[in-house]
């Protein structure tokens, strides 16, 4: 397989060598254009997670079609059409009639931007970012795993409030599309039976730009650049008028306030302690077990990665010893001893299987973490099943749920049981993939893998198998990579799964059929 | 790492013919041509930069081992160090065939076999790799030759192809065995001999790299890809030596100068790791020799020594290649 790549990579060269250029077309987003699987109007009566329901913000009626107030909103919007750039035009492309895919996808690539960890400064000492003084070095945030997860849950919980008061409203006012009142407009989606008023891409691009701006506080220009395309790409896809964007900017500012409210005291602050607290976490998990985890850094670095984010704010599990699971084998004990033959030998022997699987879950510092990988594929579902977009946000947001709960989960047993890596207990050994800066037990691929595959496959039943086999790949990939466990992947699975269970009970019963 | 490129000279002058096997260019600038971009270097060769010819109907064969290391890299214009890796090391050995084909046309094929690692415990505990790296095939012709009452003036074009033979993943550095990608070099070179002995040569390459693949689908290079494919990105290599032939023309020695600029790519985020994607910036100088037993043919052997001394998504690295050479008639 690898020699036919080969041979034809030859062959591309040598066509390339005769006709001077061959570029490819790397894709940096996913391109789409479809019709909605279904429209949802009961929408506005499902259950939000952060306010009270869809009528708890209030939105005004809106001026008839016949009116005319709205007769000059139309004019001005034929108007702005008519004057399209080619730029907007591909604006209006770019954005589509899902936009939360969009945001989804400049949520991931903040958090690719962002995900480095500091090194060391010249006398051995390790600076942190401070949210204080975002512009560092290092620059804050460091978008580790966590902290994205957090970022994406905050994001998806906020636009799915959104989308549910949007949806009360529009069915409330039944208000019809621009284009459907002025035959000289033209639509540049597929044609949906959607209530324009208030416009639920509206509320996407305001919740998403307060919302990226908070987590990523040096991106808060291009954020607010990028809110602004698309508000005006709203406009001159020919679906709303200004009332209708007005409204749904007032509904995303108020869910992207309740959002962040929340966020501000969910104990993320804390999560990075100082090194006495650390120091005294490990020491009371040295007592109680008789063994304890160490970086192995040069220089070693003074504190693990966020040792109280185990402490942050749950969304639907009752408390975090609900889903911790039992103690990891113990130094010295069989089960142990057979794990360290079995990561020896994938050591001695890496087959090609393994190494593609090892890097292809790797999801490491630089890029999306394993939750953006997971958000990558439900945003691929979102479109294969062709999810209106409050069931896509809807999705987002009980994966996201239930992936930052799973973080919570997996980084208070990380931090209680403070199990040793195999690098820690393996003299001489090596691996093919870099060793975190937290402790082993259990594996945060596998908690996030399984908490999110769960909710893809309630959401997207036939894709069930699938999902749940990528979450047990995913978990083995780290075993493969030498950096953890076997037990870590298969309890980190299950504990993932049982996170789940509570994000499910949730989702079953906020009125969405 | 080098490159090499075999060569041989017709030193006509007075009816004295010598034949020089894998001069080094391949040791010279062997770097540059090869590539590396970020942390390692391929050795793929180059080709035959240099301005030596093998007759028709005689071949040369090159076995060479390359020791290069670096402890500190340039992150973007900044060099530093990086406990995690601390010192890395690159060991290769090429095998290579210089064949003349026809008068003034020749081939040449070689294949190299690498191992990279730290060389001693480090922060990361990362295991290394080893394996064959690009097979190279190449052709040069001698474009012109015209003497003087002072010397000899040469031009060469020269044309190199490389591609991958094992399946090393390019995305793994700073120890992936090469750049995991097609590339074909370009080489105009003009030499300048005096009957004396001493000469200079001067080279430009426009280096074309094809798409490396990763084992991933998402990377970050300036913004998201969706793709484990990476866009290598193409360079410019300049060159520039001065040498002389000594003791008979048994021995000749070389100081050389040598520089890669890529036209695109991204710099290494801050303590991150390396990818094909970098823009790489390299300069490098270095000393040449080679030895021949015999003028006529048979065994010789070449040494050489660089440094790269200023550089972009780069390591600073040092390089001793030692090799010997075999020529004969077929």
């Amino acid at each position: 397989m690898k020699m036919k790549r080969n041979l034809f990579n030859a062959i591309i060269a040598i066509g390339c060598l005769m006709f001077s250029s061959c570029e490819q077309d790397l894709p940096s987003y996913l391109s789409y254009s479809y019709t909605y699987s279904g429209v949802d109007a009961d929408g506005g009566s499902w259950k939000p997670v952060l306010i009270s329901s869809g009528a708890e913000i209030q939105i005004d009626a809106p001026a008839d079609v016949n009116s005319a107030a709205y007769k000059e909103e139309i004019s001005a919007a034929k108007t702005a059409i008519k004057n399209m750039t080619d730029a907007q035009r591909q604006n209006v492309t770019y954005w589509t009639n899902n936009p939360a895919n969009r945001w989804n996808e400049i949520a991931l690539e903040l958090i690719a931007k962002y995900n480095l960890i500091p090194g060391p400064n010249a006398d051995g000492t390790y600076t942190l970012p401070n949210a204080a003084t975002p512009e560092g070095p290092p620059a804050f945030p460091f978008a580790h795993p966590p902290y994205a997860v957090r970022a994406l849950a905050y994001l998806s919980v906020a636009q799915f409030d959104g989308l549910i008061a949007a949806w009360h409203y529009k069915y409330l006012y039944k208000r019809t599309a621009a284009y459907k009142n002025d035959n000289e407009i033209k639509f540049a989606y597929n044609d949906n039976d959607i209530p324009a008023y208030p416009s639920d891409a509206a509320v996407i691009a305001n919740v998403s730009k307060d919302v990226l701006s908070v987590m990523f506080p040096l991106e808060k220009t291009y954020l607010e650049r990028r809110a602004q395309e698309h508000l005006e790409s709203i406009l001159l896809a020919g679906g709303n008028v200004t009332s209708d964007i007005e409204a749904g900017k007032k509904i995303g500012s108020y869910v992207a306030t309740k959002a962040l409210a929340r966020a501000s005291t969910d104990g993320m602050r804390s999560a990075q302690t100082p090194k006495p607290v650390s120091d005294s976490i490990k020491t009371k998990a040295f007592e109680r077990f008789g063994w304890a985890w160490d970086n192995l850094e040069i220089p070693a670095r003074p504190v693990g990665l966020t040792p109280m984010f185990g402490k942050v704010k749950l969304w639907n599990v009752p408390n975090v010893e609900a889903t911790r699971p039992i103690p990891p084998p113990a130094i010295g004990s069989e089960e142990l001893k057979k794990d360290i033959e079995i990561l020896k030998d994938y050591a001695a022997n890496v087959t090609n299987e393994r190494r593609r699987i090892a890097n292809y879950w790797q999801d490491g510092l630089g890029t999306y973490t394993p939750p953006g990988h997971w958000n990558r594929f439900a945003k691929e579902f979102i479109i294969q099943y062709a999810l209106n977009p409050l069931r896509t946000v809807r999705t987002y947001a009980y994966l996201n749920m239930s992936m930052m709960d799973g973080a919570i989960s997996c980084w208070d047993t990380k931090y209680y049981y403070h199990f040793p890596r195999p690098i820690n207990l393996i003299p001489g050994f090596k691996t093919i993939a870099g060793t975190p800066n937290f402790p082993a037990y259990t594996s945060g691929h596998s908690v996030f893998s399984s908490s999110g595959a769960e909710i893809l496959a309630y959401v997207f039943p036939n894709e069930a198998t699938k999902v749940r086999d990528w979450a047990k790949e995913a978990a083995i990939s780290r075993v493969y990579g030498g950096i953890h466990w076997t037990f870590d992947a298969t309890v980190g699975t299950e504990q993932g799964k049982a996170v789940a269970s509570y994000t499910l009970a949730v989702a079953r019963n906020d009125g969405a059929k | 790492m080098f490159t090499n490129t075999i060569i041989d000279q017709k030193h006509n002058t007075r009816n004295q013919r010598m034949k020089i096997c894998f001069t080094d260019l391949g040791l010279r600038f062997s770097l540059f041509s090869t590539i590396f971009v970020c942390f390692f270097v391929q050795i793929q060769a180059q080709t035959p930069n240099d301005a030596n010819m093998m007759d028709k109907r005689e071949a040369c064969l090159l076995l060479a081992y390359t020791h290069g290391s670096f402890d500190q890299y340039w992150e973007g214009s900044k060099l530093r160090e990086n406990q995690t890796i601390a010192t890395v090391q690159r060991q290769t050995i090429l095998g290579m065939a210089a064949i003349g084909v026809i008068d003034k046309l020749n081939l040449y094929v070689g294949l190299p076999y690498v191992k990279a690692e730290s060389s001693e415990v480090t922060g990361g505990h990362l295991a290394g790799v080893s394996g064959l790296q690009d097979v190279l095939v190449g052709l040069k012709y001698q474009l012109i030759n015209a003497q003087s009452s002072t010397g000899t003036f040469s031009l060469f074009p020269s044309i190199t192809f490389s591609t991958p033979v094992s399946n090393y993943l390019s995305d793994y550095q700073p120890y992936s065995l090469g750049l995991g990608t097609s590339e074909i070099n370009w080489r105009l070179m003009a030499h300048y001999k005096l009957n004396k002995g001493i000469y200079t040569t001067i080279g430009a390459v426009h280096v074309w790299r094809g798409y490396t693949e990763a084992e991933r689908d998402y990377y970050y290079n300036n913004g998201s890809f969706y793709t484990a494919t990476m866009d290598v990105p193409s360079a410019w290599n300049f060159e520039a030596l001065v040498g002389s032939w000594l003791f008979k023309n048994k021995l000749r020695l070389e100081v050389n100068y040598s520089s890669l600029r890529s036209i695109s790519g991204d710099d290494i985020r801050a303590y991150n790791a390396p990818q094909p994607t970098n823009k790489v910036h390299m300069d490098r100088v270095g000393a040449f020799g080679q030895y021949y037993f015999n003028p006529e043919g048979g065994f010789g052997i070449v040494a050489s020594y660089n440094t790269i001394f200023q550089g972009r998504n780069a390591p600073k690295m040092t390089s001793l290649n030692l090799g010997i050479t075999y020529q004969f008639g077929y």
